[in-house]
């Protein structure tokens, strides 16, 4: 992370905007039944397994690659595009 | 992933309590005050790597800082510190079972921590699903019935008698049973009724309705008992002819708001001012008048609570066109002079309408019956609508936000408003003036439409609703935000 990176992201968090953004993001992803596909692969895993202990890596690793994937290119795009111009908008102040 | 905790969490609560872990949570999960955010902004960096992540993590008997790739790992190590709090989510991670710990009371503190913070940066509550109570998970044990909600399942339709030129009456019921938050009112039985038993109550009639919708049964109802208490309480609906189904709609909304106050104290009544019945939550929004005075350009503003738009058709040809012209800028002309309070005489002005806030359910009237002293006649001018409406760009903030111009910048406010909308009725009126009929096309579920024509209920497309004449469109916010209830 370099240090223009690193203020951005203070800022963001002092500011409060990040748990916003990060509200939104969620928000999004129940809405477009991310979060319930992602459910479902999870429980897919834990089935597989039955009879073993499923750790919280193990799902994670098994689990995070198909879950990036299934994220839609609109939520994306909005989250990219929200953050852009509200981190130029900052700038100017 | 364990349910019933470990025992390194349990010994470490047991000696140190769970003071720890509210703190760490306070100041570096859910910032509950500025000052944690500051905090947290700071400080949130690996001791070992000094990086933010990945999975960062704090000690929860030293609060040192790690990270998950290898750093919590060795400070458990040289430490003998087996608990972590994960910085991201809250979660307590235990070195020795290797696991993230679940726990109850934790967890409580979690979301008390999370529903502050919201509060603090004045956005809408986590969602919170549906935990049972003792009594509601008692009573689902002891009712086995269960009803499975497929895409073909018709529970909640059912047809309504004509009782002699009451389609009016027949698609304003059919709008408000498949409004989804009204819905939701009634069938959780949340109309307590000081009235009860006595018949006199429309929302105690509208409550057993919803029931019957409800039941499974299939037979078209007959609603004599809700016309006559409408009759009896709006008294200029009361005869045989064929009334206005949007003046219906107000009238029974009135009715409903007056009777809703039944069961309610006196004290409970109203919050800042306003309403707080459940008509009032679900259907009122603010509507905002600005008049400006061209001679000193001072502003003088009124907000007044409204309930649906009635909106012009001759001309444009959306909604949206309807809308943008409603809340369009109108010189009142030298006829039409207003006293300027800051001139202190009569001037000319320009009057602009904005909405303040919107409510939950955004109804709009579309005007195609035109009543003057020469001709009462009819508008069919084709009116578009659509399924998804956004109402941002009709908002009293949005309209400021433009008036001042891009290089003061007051738009970030808005990119975490959503004021999105979705379609789930139309009515409709057929024919002409004086022998029409009204029909309503009501949505059951998302992407399943019904035409509901008096007894007779048809599946309809999407498609056919919008290429429909429309009357009277309904719209339901889309996502709804969760008031933060923490005081």
């Amino acid at each position: 992370m370099t240090v223009n990176n690193t203020i951005a992201h203070q800022r963001l968090i002092l500011s409060g905007d990040r748990e916003r953004f990060k509200e939104l993001l969620r928000k999004r992803l129940i809405e477009c039944g991310w979060r319930d596909q992602v459910r479902m692969l999870c429980r897919d895993v834990v089935k597989e397994r039955e009879n073993s202990d499923v750790s919280f890596d193990m799902l994670v690793n098994r689990v995070t690659p198909r879950a990036r994937a299934l994220v839609p290119d609109t939520v994306k795009k909005e989250l990219l595009q929200k953050i852009k111009t509200h981190l130029l908008t900052q700038k100017d102040q | 992933m364990n349910d019933n905790g470990c025992i390194h969490l349990s010994n470490f609560k047991a000696a140190k309590g769970t003071n720890p872990y509210k703190i760490v949570h306070a100041f570096f999960v859910s910032c509950t005050s500025f000052e944690a955010r500051r905090y947290k902004a700071t400080s949130c960096l690996c001791f070992a790597c000094g990086q933010p992540g990945p999975r960062m993590h704090s000690c929860l008997h030293c609060i040192y800082f790690a990270c998950y790739a290898g750093h919590i790992q060795e400070h458990s190590k040289s430490k003998k510190h087996f608990l972590y709090v994960d910085l991201s989510y809250g979660n307590v991670y235990c070195t020795q079972c290797q696991d993230y710990i679940y726990d109850r009371e934790l967890t409580e503190i979690a979301m008390s921590h999370r529903l502050k913070e919201a509060k603090s940066l004045g956005i809408s509550a986590p969602f919170m699903p549906w935990l049972p109570n003792t009594n509601e998970a008692l009573a689902l044990r002891r009712l086995r019935k269960r009803r499975l909600i497929s895409p073909h399942t018709t529970i909640g339709l059912r047809g309504l008698q004509n009782l002699g030129s009451t389609c009016f009456m027949n698609c304003i019921v059919q709008t408000l049973i498949h409004t989804p938050l009204l819905r939701d009112y009634f069938l959780g039985e949340k109309h307590k009724c000081k009235a009860q038993g006595t018949g006199k109550c429309l929302v105690c009639e509208v409550s057993k309705l919803f029931q019957e919708f409800y039941s499974g049964a299939k037979t078209p109802l007959t609603l004599h008992r809700l016309l006559h208490l409408i009759w009896t309480h709006a008294r200029h609906l009361a005869g045989y002819e064929q009334q206005d189904a949007h003046e219906f709609f107000i009238a029974t909304l009135d009715v409903l708001h007056r009777h809703c106050m039944n069961g309610v104290e006196d004290t409970e009544k109203k919050e800042n001012g306003r309403c707080n019945c459940i008509i009032d939550q679900i259907f009122t929004g603010g509507l905002q008048s600005d008049v400006v005075c061209t001679s000193c350009s001072g502003v003088s503003t009124t907000i007044d609570p409204f309930w649906d738009i009635s909106l012009d058709v001759a001309g444009p040809g959306s909604l949206q066109a309807c809308l943008e012209r409603f809340t369009r800028a109108e010189h009142l002309g030298s006829a039409a002079k207003i006293k300027c309070s800051k001139c202190r005489a009569y001037r000319e002005s320009t009057k602009q309408l904005t909405l303040e806030t919107l409510p939950i359910v955004a109804s709009f009237h579309l005007k195609r019956f035109e009543h003057s002293s020469q001709i009462d006649r009819k508008i069919s001018a084709f009116v578009s609508f659509p399924a998804e409406l956004d109402m941002t760009p009709f908002m009293s903030s949005h309209r400021r936000a433009v008036d001042v111009g891009v290089d003061n910048n007051n738009a970030p406010e808005g990119i975490f408003e959503d004021n999105r909308y979705s379609l789930f009725a139309v009515v409709n009126h057929l024919g002409s003036l004086d022998a029409g009929h009204y029909t309503a096309y009501v949505r059951q579920m998302k992407g399943s439409w019904f035409k509901c024509d008096d007894h007779m209920i048809t599946r309809a497309s999407l498609r056919e609703v919008l290429d429909s004449e429309g009357y009277l469109l309904f719209y339901h916010k889309t996502v709804l935000e969760y008031e933060c209830d923490v005081s």
